[in-house]
């Protein structure tokens, strides 16, 4: 792939590299950030549920690029800072593909990139993104994701347990946990009837271990979308960075996430936007990835639908749309799980906030924040992507008033964390069906969505 | 402007040498060294938490009023008796093996230091054997150990296994945390307590501390 071709450049930036403390690269980011917002006058209207200014848009890219530009990423294997050019950050924005096709025959689907405001439908992405599952129910959870017709590529959860055993991570039980999750996914696919669909791989490599492991014979192909990351804020280690090299020499496509923390070294709102604009286009750079997600996350809910981080990540889609055509995508993570009325206002605000604002694929949902076992469902993914389809097209300025209101009905649930009802009491787990009473949950947040104001065809 | 006001806001702008003159300064005038610990220090540093809290300042706020914290403290140490200027219980804190994750691990280990304890942090994707060994060397009172991630947990149950393995379990309490972790996981590893929060990390730590003073 004609964006590949960086990868000895980026790993002699990574041994070349002016050296720093880590602490020291911590104070820089901080710093860094805090003289951006106030030389770009950037600043978050609390009354405001998403950005809703084309001209704030463009400062915080531009505020975005001159982090990039200025602290480079830091790599804590070599404490080294990597530095680029912005002129060779600019090629490496301007040669990121601009639509890219998952899975195989029939069930592939592509991702284009998308515009604020943009009237074509971002692509569906359903799973779990690393909650627990215990491996007997994992297929059928994954099965609940392939099964939802508005839903175009699906992304597993993690194993809770294996071979009847609890995995470790970095150790010979990630090489199973990859190896299992190879096995169990493409057996979801399969009796979902969409045996070619792309899926986001290695969910349960959290280290090199297991991407290197699931990614090679008998494994996920190229054409499934393969993880890699920074470390908040702007860091990398050898770990990612043997993933990339990995997914470069095997030709496959590399998507890479981002998540910002509020009140960490980002600091408020318009730092987390900084930042994640920031770290996006170095991890075009240096990940050299296709796909690009972002998931600010609340330091103290765990979420990303706290109303300062809905109105980030709707702030970081539009600098990102308005100035470059990568193909970025925003997760669903709400507090609420399954069965719970707050969990569908969750989706239904960042859902909403995601498309209008450009994104070109819609994640989730990462139900109880992730870390619930089995606190998971197909349902709330339909209900995720179909808000999507139903906001193309929608003006931010009237998506802004929805937001608003959605976001009454679960703002003041943040704090008490409803977790709601595991898969097992929420769906009929032998028909994969979700029970009566979700479904009735559902259909009665469906008519108050419709009441104010965003249609659904679904 | 009263000491209390100018040592706020040399804390709040990580201003250590306008901290430490004026704190020299009202040594000089006569103020007793435990009152610029207890009536001024530690209401300004629970009142920055605070702030932390409703999310009005942030992270680098912290780092900046502990690294000022640290520097008055140097001053006034040598006015000390060695019972004044104990520390409130020395910590070795750390985010276990296989996990990277290290904002909230910071932000605990910073509300710590800013309490008057002693923290060793040993940062991120840490081996079991690692934190006993610093625990052992710098004859720490707790270990606290973090994770976010469920493969990440079972790390824990190692730094437990090893310490009861060579039998020096009792010599350390040993709480943990992090975004998967609860009180049932902590309870059935054995581990001493869990906390869901910093400020919780922070109220944990002194209540163990207490107890361990009080037996």
């Amino acid at each position: 792939m004609k964006s590949h071709t960086r990868l000895l450049t980026v790993l002699d930036r990574m041994d070349n590299g002016p050296i720093m403390e880590e602490a020291d690269f911590d104070k820089l980011i901080s710093k860094t950030v805090r003289q951006l917002i106030k030389k770009y006058g950037l600043k978050r209207n609390p009354e405001d549920a998403i950005l809703t200014e084309d001209d704030m848009a463009d400062r915080f890219f531009q505020a975005g690029l001159e982090l990039a530009e200025t602290a480079g990423v830091y790599c804590t294997d070599t404490h080294s800072r990597m530095i680029f050019s912005r002129d060779e950050i600019l090629q490496a924005l301007r040669w990121a593909p601009d639509s890219v096709t998952y899975g195989s025959g029939l069930d592939q689907c592509t991702i284009v990139s998308r515009k604020v405001e943009d009237p074509r439908k971002p692509i569906i992405c359903g799973g779990g993104f690393g909650t627990p599952i215990p491996e007997e129910w994992f297929s059928t959870v994954m099965e609940s994701y392939a099964k939802e017709p508005i839903v175009d590529t699906i992304v597993g959860c993690n194993f809770y347990t294996t071979h009847g055993r609890t995995p470790k991570t970095r150790s010979p039980w990630e090489v199973l946990l990859a190896w299992r999750e190879v096995e169990l996914t493409k057996a979801a696919t399969q009796r979902a009837g969409r045996p070619g669909m792309g899926i986001g791989v290695v969910e349960n490599a959290v280290s090199e271990i297991g991407e290197l492991s699931g990614t090679s014979f008998g494994g996920f192909p190229q054409q499934d979308w393969h993880h890699t990351c920074f470390v908040s804020e702007l860091k990398t280690n050898y770990g990612l960075l043997i993933k990339v090299a990995h997914l470069v020499r095997t030709g496959c496509i590399i998507h890479s996430f981002y998540n910002s923390i509020l009140g960490g070294y980002a600091g408020g709102p318009e730092g987390v936007v900084i930042c994640s604009v920031a770290g996006i286009i170095m991890e075009c750079v240096v990940n050299m990835a296709t796909t690009f997600s972002i998931c600010p996350t609340h330091p103290f809910y765990n979420c990303d639908t706290a109303p300062e981080l809905v109105w980030a990540a709707s702030a970081v889609q539009q600098a990102m749309k308005r100035n470059t055509h990568l193909l970025t995508t925003v997760m669903t993570s709400p507090v609420s799980g399954p069965m719970t009325e707050s969990l569908l206002y969750e989706c239904a605000a960042m859902a909403t906030a995601a498309t209008v604002s450009g994104a070109s694929r819609i994640d989730g949902v990462r139900s109880a924040v992730g870390v619930q076992i089995l606190h998971v469902t197909g349902l709330e993914v339909r209900f995720n992507g179909e808000i999507a389809h139903a906001a193309a097209g929608v003006s931010r300025k009237d998506a802004n008033e929805m937001i608003k209101e959605f976001e009454s009905h679960y703002v003041p649930y943040l704090d008490k964390k409803p977790i709601g009802k595991s898969f097992l009491e929420a769906y009929d787990p032998i028909k994969v069906e979700p029970v009566q009473e979700w479904l009735e949950m559902y259909e009665k947040v469906k008519e108050n969505v419709a009441r104010i104001g965003l249609k659904m065809n679904h | 402007m009263a000491f209390y006001e100018e040592l706020q806001e040399s804390m709040l702008d990580g201003d250590d040498e306008r901290a430490v003159e004026i704190t020299e300064a009202a040594l000089a005038d006569g103020m007793d060294p435990m009152d610029v610990i207890q009536k001024n220090m530690v209401p300004i540093l629970d009142d920055i938490g605070e702030q932390f809290s409703r999310l009005e300042l942030f992270l680098p706020d912290l780092i900046m009023a502990a690294d000022v914290a640290t520097a008055v403290k140097d001053v006034i140490a040598a006015k000390l008796t060695k019972a004044d200027g104990e520390s409130a219980g020395k910590i070795v804190i750390g985010t276990v093996q296989g996990d990277v994750h290290d904002i909230g691990k910071n932000i605990v280990a910073t509300l710590l230091e800013v309490n008057g304890f002693e923290v060793h942090d040993l940062g991120n994707d840490v081996k079991p054997f690692d934190f006993i060994n610093e625990a052992r060397e710098v004859g720490a009172d707790l270990i606290c150990l973090s994770s976010l991630l469920t493969t990440s947990m079972p790390y824990m149950e190692d730094v437990l296994k090893s310490l009861n393995g060579l039998g020096i379990r009792d010599q350390f309490k040993v709480i943990v945390g992090g975004g998967p972790v609860s009180a049932e996981w902590a309870a059935s590893i054995g581990a001493d307590g869990y906390s869901e929060d910093a400020n919780e990390a922070v109220e944990l730590c002194r209540k163990i501390m207490s107890e361990k003073k009080g037996a």
